[in-house]
């Protein structure tokens, strides 16, 4: 598993599509400090100063909104052909026919793929932390150590979530039509979200449940919103306008401990089920 | 038997790609499998590797039953659609697949086999690229590693030159000196019939023929007379007594027939020196591999 594991991680640093997302985070990095320097400007006293508290979250939230989304571009984007283009190369069969278990193959990719998203995000949630703090934004200067932790790990298991769905899409569609089922569902979830939320403002159950059973198709975005929460908790009223959408609860309520597990039960099952259908397919 | 299955069957869906085929290779043999386009060779190569699971019938590789992740640790395959890592240089390449085989790191032991397969000058180089002749040759290296007591190879001179070609041919033969068991999947039927001991022939996924190489070739001779008028009797005699099928001879007083054995060579010679023929030419053709294979296709086909 651990040869695979590696191999898949060296051959994803290595992939031009890994590069360029690299240079975007870069850019989107450069961007935000150069975001927060204006607003970091706006002085006292301003006609803006009112405006800061909720402006404050507004661009804390967009951070932390665009880099997720990054993060869960980047690993479909490598997950999605991960073995789909293997199986459609032929590279398998070299691979295959050693004294390796299937299981272990799946495994080893996904391994491979978590701990390179892992590093990325990471990073990427670092980068974000320490920009912020430079700038003095009060959401992220104010945070506790526990609350950047539990950020960190719900942040970390959006893209490791997506990343379950997207090996079980590669073992059983070929790479492009895989890439773009997996970016179809990960923004059907936002859209799950604001159903919701349209159903809680129109009093009516049936978009309640519309938008509920959209975020059982795609559970990311709540999971993302679970984060947010841990990082931004005591944004008020200005959190609960921006944050709009609340997963399976919606209306800005947290998700309760029954969608984390199904959120859980949805990732491991989808990574059980790529290892069940990857171990019957016949490699061609 | 190092490989042994009974009644084998794959279908997909509404086509037999492979029908009971039946197989015994013996430790040390190379073993020749031949077929046209499509016949299911492939497809019987990937079930005894494991990439394909058989629909029914059974089979044993190594000992054990097909699919078994362990008999593959010393089993080397080199696959007919080879492609590899274009980012690893062909060292890279064989340390993975030296870890894939569970094997600690040699350095010594990839020297040899990129010395065995010509690419000792070049492993430090990015499969991406070699040429294909040399993806080929890496891709033989890999299977080498283990010291194979199995080896697969589908089509494994496809990309090479007749040099390349001679090469691999040496390398299977001495592959077999030092005990290792192949079973060769080639279209080069002239490759096939100089390396391999005994060939199986399938066609629209059924074992037309099989058998060690001598039997097949040695079994009946075409024989080319060239000789002076023959009478009515003597081919009425060589009709009942050598080949009944036997055409009359021709204006240029050729006569062609075909013989059980060669011992009926100079039997023939007795007969028409005997009846005071004057015999020119007398010329036994043994029949090729290719003659062999077109044979059994072509009655199929007709079939």
């Amino acid at each position: 598993m651990i040869p695979i594991a590696s191999a898949a991680w060296k051959e994803a640093v290595r992939k031009k599509t890994f590069i360029v997302m690299s240079i975007v985070t870069v850019l989107y990095l450069v961007l935000w400090a150069i975001l927060l320097y204006y607003f970091q400007n706006l002085g006292p006293g301003s006609k803006n100063e009112s405006f800061r508290a909720l402006a404050e979250v507004m661009v804390s939230q967009m951070g932390l909104q665009f880099s997720s989304m990054l993060m869960c571009l980047l690993t479909i984007i490598l997950g999605a052909g991960t073995i789909a283009s293997e199986l459609e190369s032929g590279m398998v069969h070299a691979i295959l026919s050693r004294p390796l278990g299937r299981t272990e193959y799946v495994l080893g990719k996904t391994l491979g793929l978590a701990a390179l998203t892992a590093l990325y995000t990471t990073a990427l949630y670092t980068a974000l932390l320490l920009i912020s703090g430079a700038f003095a934004l009060s959401t992220i200067t104010t945070l506790t150590f526990v609350q950047i932790l539990e950020g960190w790990i719900l942040y970390l298991l959006v893209p490791l979530c997506v990343l379950c769905l997207t090996i079980f899409g590669s073992v059983s569609l070929k790479v492009v039509p895989n890439g773009l089922l997996m970016i179809f569902i990960y923004l059907l979830g936002n859209l799950g979200g604001m159903v919701e939320m349209i159903g809680n403002y129109l009093n009516s159950r049936s978009v309640v449940s519309s938008g509920i059973f959209i975020s059982l198709i795609s559970p990311f975005h709540t999971l993302y919103t679970a984060a947010e929460r841990a990082l931004l908790p005591s944004s008020g009223l200005a959190g609960e306008m921006m944050r709009g959408m609340g997963g399976l609860t919606g209306g800005g309520r947290p998700a309760s401990t029954v969608m984390y597990v199904y959120i859980a039960l949805y990732s491991i099952g989808f990574l059980a089920l790529a290892i069940r259908k990857f171990g019957r397919i016949d490699i061609n | 038997m190092i490989i042994e299955t009974e009644n084998l069957v794959k279908a997909y869906q509404n086509k037999v790609a492979v029908n009971s085929i039946n197989l015994s290779v013996e430790k040390g043999q190379i073993y020749g499998f031949l077929g046209p386009n499509g016949a299911g060779k492939s497809t019987t190569i990937k079930m005894l590797t494991g990439l394909v699971f058989p629909s029914s019938g059974k089979g044993q590789v190594l000992d054990r039953p097909l699919g078994d992740v362990q008999a593959r640790a010393k089993l080397g395959y080199l696959p007919e659609h080879f492609r590899y890592q274009e980012w690893m240089t062909g060292e890279d390449l064989l340390n993975f697949h030296t870890s894939l085989y569970r094997l600690k790191r040699d350095p010594e032991r990839n020297r040899n086999v990129l010395r065995r397969v010509g690419l000792l000058e070049q492993g430090n180089y990015k499969v991406g690229g070699y040429s294909k002749g040399m993806q080929q040759r890496i891709g033989l290296a890999c299977a080498l590693l283990p010291g194979p007591d199995l080896l697969f190879l589908d089509e494994p001179t496809s990309a090479l030159d007749p040099i390349g070609r001679k090469d691999v041919r040496d390398i299977i033969l001495d592959l077999q000196k030092e005990g290792t068991t192949i079973f060769l999947n080639s279209h080069l039927l002239s490759e096939v019939e100089a390396v391999c001991d005994h060939i199986a022939i399938i066609n629209k996924g059924v074992i037309v023929k099989s058998g060690s190489m001598k039997d097949l070739l040695m079994g009946k001779v075409t024989l080319s007379i060239r000789c002076s008028p023959i009478t009515e009797d003597i081919y009425h005699r060589i009709k009942e007594r050598f080949d009944s099928t036997a055409a009359p001879q021709l204006e240029d007083g050729s006569i062609f027939m075909t013989l059980k054995t060669r011992e009926e060579i100079p039997e023939i010679a007795a007969l028409l020196t005997a009846g005071g023929i004057k015999l020119y030419e007398l010329t036994p053709q043994h029949e090729t591999l290719e003659s062999v294979f077109l044979k059994v296709v072509g009655e199929e086909e007709t079939s």
